[in-house]
């Protein structure tokens, strides 16, 4: 870094600040679990006894198997589903967008595991919309199994698709597409061949994390799974499951689960370096417009998806006024679940808001200059914190959760028991979001612009400060509210980290539903979805005022 | 520079709500519990205890296989003073996490349902029964023993928890083989049994399935069945004809506790006779102790003696645990 | 006014040598211009010179201190960017008064300095507008004004015009060079367009493949460039395959294209491959006799086929063939009369001293 002080020593020290608290706070904590894999847990010896063991286990290679095909299947089909919708929502009139727009993100905010439950009080064996289906002679399959988690997956995770490629249809330079039109393309020729190859790194980027968080989720297979093994689930009941604990194998999966999401990682950054599609519109491109028929179709169509993706919502909010007997529901209106919640203790409530807060605002603070010198800055350091940053991705909460405890109960930095390792979960959790959507800004904004006012003499550190950041601000403002929203939502480092004053929603919704009182999850549920839902319509119509698609 | 004022006002206010939610709960007696019951269960316990004795309970509650992933991480530094409501096969495999407390009332607990060396000690009782959802199968044609759940009329129709994940589970499992001899044809009868249910991943989700028709029969543990049983739900419980076992739920100190006095007040209290009839009443623990009247509290168990108990080698069981588990899994596997 | 002076200048990308081994000197208050095909590592020497790109060996002055380790943002250069680079969240006047409140310079003063620097980019008016409500043209002048009223110690331009529309790039090429003489500013320019290199240049370093090709002044450049690459960059002229065929003490003999050129140069061997340089403006059209013969005074004259007339006003560009099919370009007045028409043969003369001969390599 010789020569240019300022600005390398900027970005070196970016660069080695995120490595030493990723350092700390994700790769030393793993591989206090992870090394369990490789150590024998008698003599202490290396050993990779546990991933042979997993090599000849039909049942993991099943369990491996079941989990990337749901994976693939539910890319798949959020990405069939997901780009028309982005298509219709960016560039058709559809009645009621900005409604349409904000019930599409809801499905991030719902707690998996909550969202499964009702979707089996629904359309389980016994499902209310299953016998009503059957008493009518329609004989509907059961929601468990394959089809069933690739159903939940492709209406929970479609707007981390949605959104981003929406963003990328309004961004796409109507010269190009008047170009194409004028050689003679029609309408859906040019889609083909001119907008879905600009949008494609978009389409590609928001269909890994569908794949990764396909992988990763725990919350559905667990209600929905059945008796399919998935990878998540058997990571889970390796390293906490009260009968089967066996870390070096949970550890060799966990390894495994993070090789599939780091694979997949670097086939995307290979395909993506090879193309660069920003055409950089002036003018956002207006709505195309189309005939009666069409009209009524796409905004059936849109409306369809949509809704079909919030009838989890639907059916938490109507369980959140039934009645019940200890776990038994009896289907009488009440108001007694909310009542029961509010006679309880507000903390929950308040802790959720406080730690989301804290852990997006910290998330941001992170990840902005981390996204920012990885989007402009390309040297072996940098490569090294871009690969370190995605672990989380692929790193299940109860794994990075117990590293944390073993890592932070004693020595020289005590966390346990409060809220400061709450935060520190979720900040590492959340960071590569953070850091992946500060970077597509960064990408937005022309270098030269911060050149010019460090060769005007102000500091690269003032430079990003003071003119970088705010030109960030509202794009950073928006992936800290979806940190904030998921954060609301996080179970499974919670569950392990959690001290009984710092209870969180999400902690309260399991336990009740876990005990028995489903109603009372589902008015938390119900509570939490307010809460969350209004951030995100403000946030909607801030970045709809500025032009700005971009989440 | 108006954005980092911003951010610096925030920052103040969290530390000040922060500095504000600590004090709070300063000054009274307090202790820490490790509980893997349900919310309903851990509440009630927490008030009247805090009511009797001035103490107030940090609750911090998630399944048995989470607690002890966390009492093992934070053996260097214990956050709980007190963990209940764990299998007496955990409690057995973690003694070395605790410290030994001879309890008030111990001598109204048998021997076999508390650890000699007091390391730690029953509260509770869990039954293996069979739940059957009468809605779905009228009352009469059910099975009554676990010989029956063999028949393949019941495909499909069993929910299971997965052995892996739950204790109890386990526990069915290697009492059948038991059962029927522990040999090749034990396995075989097994391979039958699994062929007729689904596995399921978490017990509530075998409760709450049984309880609710997704699942017409469940191999289910007796608390469940009258909880679901007895707030309305067509739930019938069946204690096989050909026997089954007693599990035993209990408690210990952590080693290491920061509250000793406190935990150990809280264990006593946990075993007093009102105590358990009040958990009885409100979800159908069945008590450790044996001087409780069970036919005059709500449920109406039958007494312990009345029970055709299988002999159960913990043992043994517990040292081919791995080896059992990768065959269950086998097993299950292939009859899917 | 600071002279710059590059020693040895080394720049790498992986194996790409994007600078490779510069030396070069800017005199003070000199117009000097990095010229140089897309890729051939201007950009990159600029940079090394404004500090945002590391220099890897060698060293950079500006008068008698070292430069190359001092951060960017105390280097106290004007750098005027291809995009322009205006800052969008602030206002005309914001945009110029940057570099002076990081400065710290006072209000008024400040206030002063902007509007002077406005006026003589002609913006005057404008500085309470918004970078979004003004056209390209106008924001270059506004990053102009930017760098100018830092008063720096060097300006640095990175094909600041080739955003804009032809008309606009010869007008605003005038202003930047009349400021920066009225300024007395040392200035370093990189284009690739060798017409602006020419026009507005007191010096110019024609660059190829991280090296200096050549430096000197633009009609040195022009007239007598030092190498085929240089020849054939610079201008539109016909670089010509041939084989030395006589020497003749200061006459050389060469075939090409069919045909055969005497022309001067320091003495090469007979058989020897060369490439001739010959610009389109020293050939002349000379009245032929009816059989197309090669008679001029001199004699020295070729025949070429017409193909195709280009009227382009002051001049008429004739493309022609060789005997053998070479093609080869001939500008002649735009009020000459030609008469033949395609496929007509013509009589072109040519300067012996005009044409320059290079080493075929
Ligand atoms: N940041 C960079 N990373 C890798 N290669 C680069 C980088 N910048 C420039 N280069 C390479 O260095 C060479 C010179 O580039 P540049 O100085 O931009 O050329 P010019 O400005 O003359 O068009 C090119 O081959 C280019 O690809
Ligand atoms: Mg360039």
């Amino acid at each position: 870094m010789k020569g240019i002080g300022g600005l390398g020593a900027f970005r070196a020290c970016v660069c080695l600040a995120a490595l030493l608290f990723l350092g700390v706070f994700l790769v030393y904590p793993l591989a206090t679990v992870l090394l369990a894999s490789v150590r024998d847990p008698d003599t202490g010896a290396w050993t990779l006894a546990p991933y042979r063991q997993i090599a000849a286990s039909r049942y993991y290679l099943g369990s491996v198997g079941n989990s990337l095909l749901a994976g693939v299947l539910s890319m798949g089909f959020v990405c069939v589903l997901a780009v028309p919708l982005a298509f219709c929502l960016a560039r058709l009139e559809v009645p009621g967008k900005p409604v349409l727009l904000t019930l599409a993100s809801l499905p991030l905010v719902l707690p998996s595991f909550v969202g499964a439950y009702a979707l089996v009080l629904l359309f389980g064996h016994a499902g209310i919309a299953t016998v009503a289906m059957r008493d009518i002679g329609l004989p509907v399959g059961s929601i468990y199994g394959m089809p069933g988690i690739v159903i939940v997956f492709t209406l929970t995770l479609y707007p981390y698709v949605l959104m981003p490629v929406m963003a990328g249809f309004q961004a796409v330079d109507i010269a190009i597409e008047e170009a194409a039109r004028n050689l003679g393309g029609s309408r859906f020729h040019v889609f083909r061949t001119v907008l879905l190859p600009v949008v494609m790194p978009s389409v590609l980027a928001g269909a890994l994390l569908v794949f990764i968080e396909a992988l990763e989720n725990f919350g559905v297979p667990a209600v929905l799974a059945e008796d399919r093994p998935f990878l998540a689930l058997d990571i889970f009941k390796l390293f906490a499951g009260e009968s089967d604990s066996n870390p070096g194998a949970a550890g060799a999966l966990s390894v495994l689960l993070v090789a599939c999401t780091a694979g997949v990682l670097v086939l995307q950054r290979r395909w993506l370096a090879r193309r660069r599609f920003a055409t950089g519109a002036r003018r956002v491109p207006p709505p195309i417009v189309l005939g009666r028929g069409g009209r009524i179709a796409a905004g059936v169509f849109c409306w369809a998806v949509v809704l079909l993706s919030v009838l989890p919502f639907a059916a938490v909010l109507v369980i959140s006024f039934q009645h019940f007997r200890g776990p038994v529901l009896n289907w009488e209106i009440t108001l007694s679940n909310y009542a029961a919640l509010l006679r309880g203790s507000y903390r929950p409530l308040w802790n959720t808001l406080l730690l989301a807060s804290i852990a997006a605002m910290a998330v941001t603070l992170l990840g902005a200059p981390i996204g920012y010198v990885l989007a402009r800055h390309r040297s072996r350091l940098s490569t090294l914190l871009d690969i370190v940053v995605t672990v989380p991705f692929a790193v299940s909460g109860t794994v990075l959760g117990i590293g944390l405890v073993i890592a932070f109960n004693s020595g020289w930095l005590v966390l346990t028991g409060g809220w400061l390792i709450l935060s520190v979960a979720f900040v590492v959790r959340k960071l590569p979001f953070s850091v992946r959507s500060a970077g597509a800004i960064v990408h937005q904004i022309d270098p030269s612009l911060e050149e010019a006012s460090i060769n005007l003499g102000v500091s690269p550190l003032r430079t990003f400060l003071t003119m970088t950041v705010p030109m960030m601000a509202a794009g950073l403002a928006g992936g800290m509210v979806l940190v904030w929203v998921t954060v609301t939502s996080e179970l499974s480092a919670t569950i392990v980290l959690y001290s009984s004053r710092w209870r969180t929603m999400t902690v309260l919704m399991f336990q009740s539903l876990e005990g028995t009182a489903p109603g009372e999850a589902a008015a938390a549920a119900s509570i939490l979805i307010v809460f969350t839902a209004l951030p995100l319509l403000l946030v909607y119509r801030l970045l709809q005022r500025q032009g700005m698609g971009v989440l | 520079m108006k954005r980092e004022g911003t951010a610096m006002r925030m920052g103040l206010w969290l530390g000040l709500a922060l500095a504000i939610a600590g004090q709070a709960e300063a000054a009274e007696r307090r202790m820490v519990l490790y509980s893997a019951n349900d919310d309903t269960v851990n509440k009630m316990v927490a008030e009247g205890f805090t009511k009797s004795t001035g103490i107030a309970i940090d609750v911090v509650s998630t399944g048995s296989g989470v607690l002890f992933r966390r009492l093992a991480s934070e053996q260097a530094n214990p956050q709980a003073d007190v963990v209940w409501g764990v299998s007496s096969v955990l409690l057995k495999d973690g003694t070395k996490y605790f410290q030994p407390y001879a309890a008030k009332d111990r001598d109204a607990i048998p021997a076999q349902f508390r650890d000699a060396n007091n390391l730690w000690i029953g509260t509770n009782l869990q039954i293996l029964v069979i739940a059957q959802n009468t809605k779905a199968i009228p009352g009469a044609e059910g099975p009554t023993g676990w010989g029956d759940l063999l028949d393949p009329k019941w495909k499909g129709r069993i929910a299971y928890t997965d052995p892996a994940n739950s204790g109890s589970s386990y526990v069915t499992a290697t009492a059948l083989l038991s059962l029927w001899g522990g040999d090749d044809a034990a396995w075989t009868k097994m391979r039958a049994l699994l062929a007729n249910t689904k596995v399921l991943n978490r017990s509530t989700q075998v409760f709450d399935g049984n309880g609710s028709g997704e699942y017409p029969l469940g191999i289910s543990l007796e608390y469940a069945g009258l909880l679901w049983a007895e707030n309305g739900a067509p739930v019938r419980v069946t204690y096989p004809a050909d026997g089954t076992v007693a599990l035993v739920e209990g408690a210990a100190v952590i080693k290491g506790a920061a509250n000793p006095a406190e935990a150990k007040a809280f264990v006593d209290y946990l075993n007093e006779k009102p105590t358990q009839e009040q958990l009885l009443r409100a979800t159908f623990r069945r008590p450790a102790r044996q001087d409780i009247d069970l036919a005059s509290l709500p449920g109406h168990m039958p007494a312990l003696s009345a029970l055709k108990l299988l002999p159960y080698d913990d043992a043994k069981w517990e040292a081919a645990r791995r080896d059992t588990l990768a065959k269950l899994k086998t097993a299950i596997q292939e009859t899917r | 006014m600071t002279a710059i002076r590059l020693e040895g200048v080394t720049r790498s990308y992986g194996a790409v040598r994007a600078v490779d081994d510069v030396s070069l000197t800017v005199n003070e208050g000199e117009f000097f211009t990095l010229l140089g095909p897309s890729g051939c590592g201007k950009t990159t020497l600029l940079r090394m010179i404004a500090g945002f790109t590391d220099v890897e060996h060698g060293s950079i002055w500006f008068g008698a201190r070292r430069i190359d380790a001092v951060p960017a943002h105390r280097r106290n250069t004007g750098m005027v960017f291809q995009s322009y680079a205006v800052f969008p969240n602030l206002t005309v006047a914001g945009n110029v008064a940057y570099g002076l409140r990081a400065r710290k310079v006072g209000r008024a003063e400040t206030g002063a300095r902007v509007a002077r620097a406005l006026a003589s980019v002609q913006l005057g008016a404008l500085g309470e507008r918004w970078p979004h409500e003004l056209s390209g043209g106008q924001l270059q002048r506004v990053a102009i004004a930017r760098s100018l009223v830092i008063e720096p110690a060097v300006l640095l331009f990175d094909e600041p015009l080739s955003n804009l529309d032809a008309q606009l790039r010869t007008q605003l090429r005038v202003e930047i060079r009349q400021l920066q003489r009225q300024l007395g500013l040392t200035a370093v320019y990189v284009t690739h367009d060798q017409e602006e290199a020419l026009a507005v240049s007191d010096r110019i370093a024609v660059m190829r493949a991280g090296r200096v090709e050549q430096v000197g002044p633009p009609e040195a450049i022009y007239r007598t460039p030092g190498t085929a690459f240089v020849a054939e960059f610079m201008g539109s002229t016909n670089m010509l395959p041939g084989r030395i065929e006589a020497v003749d003490g200061a006459e050389i003999a060469v075939r090409a294209g069919g045909a055969m050129f005497r022309v001067q140069g320091a003495a090469g061997t007979v058989g020897d491959p060369v490439l001739l340089s010959i610009r389109p403006e020293t050939m002349r059209v000379l009245a032929g006799d009816a059989d197309g013969r090669s008679v001029t005074e001199d004699g020295r004259s070729v025949t070429a086929t017409l193909v195709l007339r280009e009227f382009l006003g002051p001049t008429l560009r004739l493309h022609t063939v060789l005997p053998d099919g070479t093609p080869l370009r001939v500008a002649a007045l735009g009020g000459q009369e030609i008469r033949q028409g395609a496929g007509g043969a013509l009589l072109l003369g040519y300067d012996a001293a005009q044409i320059i001969l290079y080493p075929a390599s």
